[in-house]
């Protein structure tokens, strides 16, 4: 609940080495919130569950002693506070020649501005790798590495962390770095870029997994798109970040009152106090921002789709908001969660899975976090074909916690389980520290564990039943489904309205919040250069009416192989439907593309026909509202915003920059003042792998038919040349066909 | 050099004697109990806190599929969860008729479904419905998930179980009063396990492959490089099986699967934990002793042959790319074992791993990237894999060449004092580090006394890495790392995830 994946691409290796085994994995228990805690003293139940029925000859296994637990005393950590406020636990385990320490502080992501989403994960990974004013991060790598030893930072919702774990004999050379570090950090510019483009993989990335899809959209839906607690980093908020945000973070944040610090392993308790105390005694307090107040919204019902043409499985999510820890109803919903949706012996995962075979995947339950509403979340994948029968499936679970109220043996046995497991919450000692320290974060009460207990034990089926009446509501949660929708089956459309979510990756400079960084007022003398330009291009009447274009363009187009010569016949009727005819030697036969607002597909002799992903579609069309001449009739219009950007050389010209914003997109145009002519349109894209800075030169500008049109355009790419072109044919206002923008009959049918 | 030489023997020989003495305390935690059946179990005492870790690991794995039957090693697993004789039916002479209705149906559909001359549709039809009716018979009988419920209600935490290419796993955490009950349980499945519910489960891990390899594009690139990789050895097939086999196989084949390789001398079960095994050995041998002894499966999987020439496959995939290349190398038992295991640390481990440095901080051209042993499995030779994930704007082949430059340096220069003392300093605190838990030190000890006959072997490893030198790591880099000894897997962009060429000229 706490972490946040810092370097998304090592997610990618844990996944790689896992996919070599195939687990009957208990998934089904992800949303059952154990608590876990420290634990004062007591011995838990000997819960037994083992009820012969009447007139049965008992079953061998119920036949087996079970002994009560012999009594059990973990051993609570040493709380010391210092005069500061710093708050630090001591856990003495001599059991390995191992010492580990670890802070936490308050202040997370949750804290970041929305135009700086990803400031805690740069924050919480430069922290580390940018090192120290006295060390580079990289002279702490080879320092730590050569003593087995670890210092690590990191950034979470609600709280950042430091970190050491050394053998004991190291404690004294590696101490004294993870002092340092916690001080003295450097944040150093160059660590700084590398986490940016660490964490421009995990968004260009993001994509590309159905589960990773789910989860996060899923949270975007219960919680808002904007919620700190579900928003996520795009390259337009990560580029926004710089190092004195770092800084500023950390003077802010890492004050001795903010942090509350655990030692654990082989140490001695008097030195280590000691220690400590000549560490951070003189540390001075300061005033720290309190936790910013977040507005928590239930989310609008209803079905929600996500296309993912790759897939044989729907990932489905149910959801809404669910509750927090400290609500008197807490008990009785874990009892709850642990009957609908606990482990294999859950409602959810005996119909959905065992009985039905529509999922290997199933659970969920209302989730309680410390000190926010956490989500209420239903899983299940399952084959695309029985997308709507799984969502019938789940629902009819839920509204079965109403209909068919939880029986006294199901909440027995609900109990037995959570009760009998109770034990794993302190079976260590570091285990009793992380979680002494974690109550001492939320202000729960050090004994929490233990109340925990005490309330589970209380519970009866009619407080299983009460919560299920009063939390489960299944008319009442967002559904998404992240699928193909060729293979669907049945259509979603019969649950009711489908609501369909773009996660198009939204191009640097193009996203949300950077659009509210974008002017809103236009600047009269760019304005005035914007029409020059028009002028000289034949002027606002002629411009206006152009409706369609029909060109051939001979280009060559650079590509991985190599260069590749190609002749390109586009149809483009405005604002939004384009045709494109392409040959080339290099390939087999005609490629065809159509996008309009209501298809997009292409076609290649031997490849068939296929539809492009929404995302695609998406870009297509916004390269078409990019280009000169739709920009240019939007001269005169106010929704469109033209403001001053500087100058630029392009070729012999010192060029007039011209922002242009309109359309849903955004270019700049370097312009030559003087003739009013357009030298270079560029923009950011994303292109194939990634955000990319397309740039286009103009030149040779012939009349055609009362316009003047550039003949030649050549392109770069992140300022590498990519593309050469040459018009052979400029038509105006051709005659159209709308057959022209239709499949091909040879096509397969549409969706089902 | 003769300086060098004598660091190493110091090295060496203080490295000795703390080897010896972890051993040696741990030897008088640690019992090995080989039973009369053949099956091995070993217990550690380590009274932490009143509860215990158990791991059974049968060394049996996908590679033992039979050749139209893949998918039954992982489908046994599954099968594994579904109860035995007295748990999980309400009356089992009658469930047992049922179920072999269920199979003769079964047997008698798919065999003519499989007609390839002369099958009569209507026919396979009603045979299909009489099985399905035979299957809702035998329901009748079913407790639903009967036995991991006895497990959740008393307990248990961390239930799950891993099939492999190379060994099939089962585990759990009990509170230690649970100690006996676990004991039976564990045993009764493997004694007489019940092929119930066999075709619904069979959907699930149907399931189970959509999810982790159909509806994944790198699960899809994984499939395909290891069946590039592997012509003849077992290896190529995938663990979750192929999608046919899953659709054909029987309850009757998995019974025999299980026959065939759960037998006790297969077999090691560890408990470490709150015991002592004065007092849980006689219930061990009580319980397991029940396992019926059986000829140890004869293992002769084919050999792979040498390769001849690199391999390459490419995936176009509407995703980011991905590049991955294998070698084949020997399996754990060779010699050479410990010097793989340097490279793929020096390679891979950390911010200091060369790898790291050069793909990831310096050319910043990959957000990750490693080199590593264990594609598919350890048991048999197998693949030593590099992979990298290229940034925004960099393509495979850039990574590619990146981690071809690094291969070439092992191979020509010797690695530095630095890294190689890193490799062995990282092992020991990696290794102490790791018998801190229950459920792991039963994993890690279950897991050497499988592959070894010895738990030992896991500190003993450390002696033999304590013996690299830099003359091994070229000797072997150089041995292994070479073009006809490669298979290259690749996701590559499709056109269709970004811009096409035609389409980029149309932006303008």
């Amino acid at each position: 609940m706490m972490t946040r994946a810092i370097l998304r691409g090592t997610s990618v290796l844990i996944f790689i080495l896992a996919i070599a085994i195939f687990a009957s994995a208990l998934w089904a228990q992800t949303a059952a919130h154990k608590p876990a805690g420290a634990q004062t003293t007591q011995s838990p139940t000997g819960v037994k569950s083992q009820k012969p029925g009447a007139g049965e000859p008992p079953a061998a296994w119920k036949q087996i002693p079970i002994p009560p637990l012999p009594p059990f005393h973990p051993q609570e950590p040493k709380r010391i506070q210092l005069s500061n406020g710093m708050v630090i636990f001591l856990q003495e385990d001599h059991e390995l020649p191992v010492v580990g320490g670890f802070m936490r502080i308050r202040g997370g992501s949750i804290s970041e501005p929305a135009s700086k989403v990803g400031l805690i994960d740069v924050y919480g990974e430069v922290w580390r790798t940018g090192g120290t004013t006295n060390r580079s991060g990289d002279q702490l790598d080879d320092f730590l590495e050569a003593r087995a030893a670890k210092v690590e930072t990191g950034g979470g919702t609600l709280s950042t962390t430091i970190s050491f774990n050394c053998l004991k004999d190291k404690l004294d050379e590696v101490f004294p770095v993870f002092l340092e570090l916690l001080r003295q950090p450097a944040f150093r510019e160059e660590k700084i870029e590398l986490a940016k483009t660490q964490l421009d993989t995990g968004i260009a990335r993001r994509n590309d997994d159905i589960g990773e899809i789910a989860g996060r959209e899923s949270s975007r839906l219960a919680y808002g798109r904007d919620n700190p607690y579900a928003r996520i980093p795009e390259y337009s908020t990560v580029a926004a970040i710089s190092r004195d945000d770092l800084l500023k973070w950390h003077q802010t944040f890492v004050r001795p009152n903010n942090i509350i610090a655990g030692i654990h392993g082989d140490f001695d308790p008097a030195a280590m106090e000691l220690r400590l105390r000549q560490a951070f005694e003189s540390w001075e307090r300061a005033p720290v921002p309190a936790k910013p107040t977040v507005p928590f919204l239930e989310p609008k019902p209803g079905i929600s789709f996500i296309e993912k043409s790759d897939v044989t499985q729907s990932e489905i999510r149910m959801v809404k908001l669910g509750i927090e820890r400290n609500n008197p109803d807490y008990f009785a919903v874990e009892v709850m969660n642990e009957v609908l949706g606990g482990g294999f012996s859950s409602r959810l995962f005996k119909t959905i899975r065992t009985e039905k075979g529509l999922a290997y995947s199933v659970g969920g339950g209302i989730g309680a976090a410390f000190d926010h509403p956490a989500l209420a979340r239903f899983s299940m994948g399952t084959k695309s074909p029985s997308t709507v029968e799984a969502i019938q499936a789940l629902r009819s679970e839920l509204e079965g916690m109403l209909t068919r109220p939880a029986t006294a043996q199901e909440v027995r046995e609900a109990k037995d389980a959570i009760l009998n497991r109770f034990i794993f919450n302190f079976d260590s000692k570091d285990k009793v520290l992380g979680e002494r320290m974690l109550y001492e974060f939320f202000g729960y009460p050090a004994d929490f564990l233990e109340r925990y207990r005490a309330g589970i034990e209380k519970v009866t089926p009619a407080d299983v039943n009460a919560v299920a009446r009063k939390y489960i509501h299944p008319e009442q949660f967002a559904v998404l489904v992240v699928g193909n929708a060729a293979e669907l089956g049945k259509p979603l459309s019969s649950l009711g309205p489908v609501t369909p979510i773009d996660i198009t990756i939204p191009a640097p400079g193009a996203s949300p919040s950077a659009s509210a960084d974008r002017p809103t007022q236009t600047d009269p003398k760019a304005r005035a250069l914007v029409e020059k330009f028009v002028d000289a291009v034949g002027g606002a009447t002629k411009l206006a009416g152009v409706k369609a274009l029909h060109q051939v363009v001979s280009a060559t187009q650079q590509t991985p192989q190599g260069p590749m010569n190609l002749t390109n016949d586009t149809t483009i009727q405005f604002p939004d439907k384009l045709r494109a005819a392409v040959t080339s030697e290099q390939l087999p036969g005609q490629m065809l593309i159509v996008v309009t607002p209501s298809t997009a597909f292409m076609s290649m002799p031997g490849a068939g026909t296929r539809d492009m992903p929404s995302s695609l579609k998406q870009s297509r069309l916004n390269s078409l509202k990019r280009d000169w001449l739709p920009l240019a009739q939007h001269a005169a219009d106010p929704a469109y915003v033209f403001t001053l950007g500087g100058t630029q050389r392009v070729g012999d010209a010192d060029a007039q920059v011209v922002n242009i914003f309109g359309g849903g997109v955004s270019v700049k145009w370097a312009l030559d003042p003087q003739s009013g002519r357009l030298l270079r349109a560029s923009y950011d894209d994303v292109g194939q792998r990634g955000p990319v800075q397309r740039a286009i030169d103009y030149s040779d500008w012939r009349p055609v038919e009362g316009l003047t049109v550039p003949f030649k355009r050549s392109g770069t790419e992140n300022g590498e040349p990519s593309t050469s072109e040459e018009i052979q044919k400029y038509e105006i206002n051709p005659p159209i066909d709308d057959k022209l923008f239709e499949k091909p009959p040879d096509a397969p049918p549409p969706a089902k | 050099m003769r300086r060098l030489a004598r660091l190493f023997a110091f090295l060496v020989l203080i490295a000795v004697p703390l080897l010896s003495q972890d051993i040696a305390s741990l030897e008088k935690r640690i019992t090995v109990r080989k039973l009369p059946n053949g099956l091995t179990l070993l217990v550690m005492e380590r009274p932490e806190a009143p509860v215990f870790s158990a791991y059974t690991l049968v060394d049996a794995g996908s590679v033992q599929d039979p050749m139209d039957e893949t998918g039954l090693a992982h489908m046994f697993e599954h099968m594994a969860f579904k109860g035995t004789k007295a748990i999980g039916t309400t009356n089992w002479p009658a469930e047992k008729v049922a179920l072999q209705k269920v199979e003769q149906t079964y047997a008698a559909y798919i065999r003519e479904a499989e007609r390839r001359v002369g099958r009569d549709d209507k026919k396979v039809a009603e045979l299909e419905k009489t099985w399905q009716d035979a299957t809702k018979e035998a329901e009748k009988y079913v407790v639903r998930n009967a036995y991991p419920q006895i497990i959740e209600d008393n307990g248990g935490v961390g239930m799950n179980a891993q099939t492999s290419d190379d060994q099939t796993v089962y585990y759990y955490s009990f509170p230690s009063n649970r100690f006996q009950l676990w004991a039976y349980l564990e045993s009764d499945r493997f004694v007489e396990p019940v092929m119930r519910e066999f075709y619904k489960e069979r959907d699930v891990v149907f399931e189970e492959r959509r999810m982790s390899t159909e509806s994944s594009p790198f699960g899809r690139l994984y499939e395909q490089f290891i069946a590039t990789a592997f012509l003849a050895h077992p290896y190529h097939r995938p663990t979750i099986g192929w999608a046919s086999d899953l659709h054909r196989f029987s309850a009757t084949d998995a019974e025999r699967f299980f026959r065939t390789y759960y037998v006790p001398s297969n077999m090691v079960v560890a408990a470490v934990g709150d015991i002592k095994s004065e007092q849980a050995l006689p219930i061990l041998e009580k319980y397991f002793g029940r396992l019926t002894k059986a000829p140890q499966p004869i293992e002769d999987p084919t050999i792979e042959p040498p390769q001849r020439a690199e391999r390459r496959v490419v995936l176009t995939e509407a995703t980011q790319p991905i590049y991955v290349e294998g070698y084949h190398r020997p399996d754990y038992r060779d010699p050479d074992d410990a010097i793989y295991d340097a490279i793929s640390d020096i390679l891979s481990n950390g911010r200091t791993s060369r790898l790291f440095r050069s793909l990831v901080r310096d050319k910043k051209i990959a957000a990750d990237s490693a080199g590593f042993s264990g594609w598919p499995g350890v048991k048999y030779p197998h693949l030593f894999a590099f992979y990298a994930v290229p940034t925004p704007g960099h393509t495979n082949d850039e990574v590619r060449d990146a981690i071809r430059a690094e291969i070439e340096r092992l191979k020509t220069s010797d690695v530095s004092d630095d890294e190689l003392a890193m490799f062995k300093t990282r092992a020991r605190a990696d290794l102490i580090r790791s018998l801190g838990n229950n459920s792991g030190l039963a994993a890690q000890l279950a897991t050497f006394q499988a592959r070894f006959g010895d738990w030992r072997e896991l500190f003993r490893q450390l002696d033999r890495y304590d013996k690299v030198n830099k003359a091994d790591v070229r000797r072997v880099a150089a041995k292994t790392f070479v073009p006809e000894n490669r298979t290259v897997g690749i996701i590559e962009s499709t056109k269709m995830a970004g811009a096409t060429p035609a389409e980029k000229s149309e932006e303008k």
